[in-house]
């Protein structure tokens, strides 16, 4: 009884707390009678969020990084100065800026840190009281953020700015992040929706977001610090990890224990995310012109479920050469499990003196589609003065994270086990003999009978 | 004779009636960059009709789009006129039908 007792008054208790938080932010009298300032009106009732903010790798865009090959363990990486050929340039050489006019004699602004939650004027690891003050509080925390106003333009200085919505509006109607809070910068990166991660949170895409759970649900935010997983392309994190395994699933989450075991070698993305989608190759030598009379890089796109993995071992550190960012791992190193990949390729110029990748400025190549110019600029603000560009390919694998499948579109044993299974046993490192059994029908076959049977 | 100029017209008729369907099956489907020129969100909010201006011909296209997901996008303004969209749509009943919907601009 007394135990029925404590969990009716829990559940009343959190029912209102979650109604609670749901209905209104607790400073919203304040606001609406002093206004929004910015950072500073958040500060009145969070001191020392501002500065906790500028710490994360959303403000910093960089980390230091310890599980990945050729890096330097005392320097930062990241999306502010890294180079591959996903994006072929970096917050550093494609900073925000206006393109020159293309023929038609249209500008237009561009820039990998467009998505800063900053005002550009404080941007990418900037430090001290401009930088706290410049923070975009309500682009994560307001319901009625008008993203209208969240746009590059011109200081009277010539200074390029990012705007922000600091209205009473949106400060006055402050909730949870959602999906949407995240996809508005995510979704886009690449250089377009869905070209990069070729995913989306919606519930007909994703199991997670069908039951209603949003980001961070699963990406459990630390005082502003989010957790991310151990995808080879993404390096930069804020020093939390993030897996299926711990707290919401366990290492046997089946009812059925021939699945389970195959969770030591499997990963559940295995099974659980069969498809993706976003570009699957690129090429910065050669850019397409568009109607616009802009140029952009010349892209193989996907929709979201249209590309399948390729799947690899891997035991969470990266190889990182000019020609191959991917996977580690073997089947006999003990950490390894079996993950879902997609595969990248992209075109780039290298400097045949060095053999490293160059980056590309894209303010030139977007309105003239000159890509040599847009090396020679970047070069020129890296300070490389001795370069050869010469046209080469680099394989690039994503993690498959997102996009959970309903349980009906998982992948169930013959997906794997059959002779066209979708599994590369050779390539994983099996033995003719092992192969011959992993495919034998002996494996499945009764299993499969009896779902087929059930479902007729 | 008969039996040659019979299977010439079933197979002429063949070549017809595969010729119109897949000129049928075109004509329901179209694509488009075009520039926002008008944005319309009904009044309760389960639809909107946009007008995107071809960037290539300069025409006017208009759309009607009823994805939640895009909805969401015009309701909190991160598609707004004058943005350029790369646009997907079905010909249903006089009507153009977004089936994709996306800005062209990415970082």
């Amino acid at each position: 009884m007394i135990k029925k007792i404590v969990f009716f008054t829990f559940a009343v208790s959190f029912a209102g707390v979650c109604y609670g938080q749901a209905a209104e932010h607790p400073g919203k009298e304040y606001i609406l009678k002093n206004g929004y300032q910015g950072p500073k009106t958040c500060e009145v009732c969070h001191p020392g969020k501002a500065k906790e903010f500028i710490g994360t790798v959303h403000w910093t865009h960089a980390s230091k990084v310890d599980n990945v090959d050729n890096v330097k363990p005392n320097e930062v990486y990241g999306m502010k100065n890294r180079n591959y050929t996903m994006c072929n340039g970096n917050d550093i050489v494609n900073n925000l800026k206006e393109v020159p006019a293309n023929d038609k004699g249209k500008t237009k602004f561009s820039g990998c840190n467009s998505c800063h939650p900053g005002d550009h004027a404080s941007d990418v690891g900037s430090t001290g009281p401009a930088a706290e003050a410049a923070i975009d509080c309500l682009l994560c925390h307001s319901v009625k953020y008008d993203f209208s106003k969240r746009k590059p333009m011109k200081r009277n200085d010539g200074v390029v700015i990012i705007g922000q919505d600091r209205s009473v509006e949106a400060a006055a109607n402050l909730g949870r992040p959602s999906n949407k809070t995240c996809m508005t910068c995510h979704e886009a990166a690449g250089g377009g929706v869905y070209v990069k991660r070729g995913f989306e949170m919606t519930a007909a895409a994703d199991a997670h977001a069908a039951k209603k759970m949003v980001c961070i649900d699963c990406h459990v935010v630390k005082n502003h610090r989010i957790p991310t997983g151990f995808d080879p392309n993404n390096w930069a994190h804020d020093g939390l990890r993030l897996s299926c395994v711990g707290s919401c699933h366990t290492e046997k989450p089946h009812k059925d224990a021939q699945i389970d075991n195959h969770s030591s070698k499997i990963a559940c993305q295995t099974c659980h995310i069969p498809k993706t989608g976003g570009a699957t190759a690129k090429d910065f030598t050669v850019w397409t012109k568009l109607d616009n009379g802009f140029y952009e890089p010349s892209t193989l796109k996907k929709e979201v479920n249209e590309t399948t993995p390729i799947y690899a071992w891997y035991n969470q550190t990266v190889a990182n050469r000019p020609d191959f960012i991917g996977p580690k791992g073997s089947r006999i190193d003990g950490k390894s499990k079996i993950y879902p990949f997609k595969v990248f390729q992209g075109k780039a110029y290298y400097n045949k003196k060095t053999g490293e990748l160059l980056s590309m400025d894209f303010a030139p190549p977007s309105s003239t589609g000159d890509t040599l110019a847009g090396v020679a600029s970047a070069a020129k603000i890296l300070g490389i003065k001795e370069y050869e560009p010469v046209p080469g390919w680099q394989t690039i694998y994503f993690s498959s994270n997102h996009q959970v499948a309903p349980k009906k579109r998982a992948l169930s044993c013959a997906n794997c086990h059959a002779p066209n299974g979708i599994l590369n046993f050779k390539e994983l490192g099996y033995s003719n003999e092992e192969i011959k059994n992993l495919t034998n029908p002996e494996l499945y076959f009764q299993r499969l009978l009896k779902k087929q049977i059930e479902e007729e | 004779m008969k039996r040659v100029l019979s299977g010439v017209l079933v197979a002429a008729f063949m070549l017809v009636s595969v010729v119109m369907f897949s000129q049928t099956a075109q004509a329901d489907e179209g694509k488009i960059v075009g520039t926002i020129s008008k944005l319309v969100i009904s009044a309760d909010k389960k639809s909107a009709t946009v007008v995107l201006k071809d960037i290539k011909s300069g025409e006017d296209l208009t759309v009607l789009i009823t994805d939640d997901l895009t909805l969401d996008k015009f309701n909190d303004k991160r598609i707004v006129e004058g943005d350029e969209i790369r646009c997907k749509y079905e010909k249903d009943g006089g009507k153009n039908s977004s089936k994709m919907f996306k800005k062209t601009a990415g970082c």
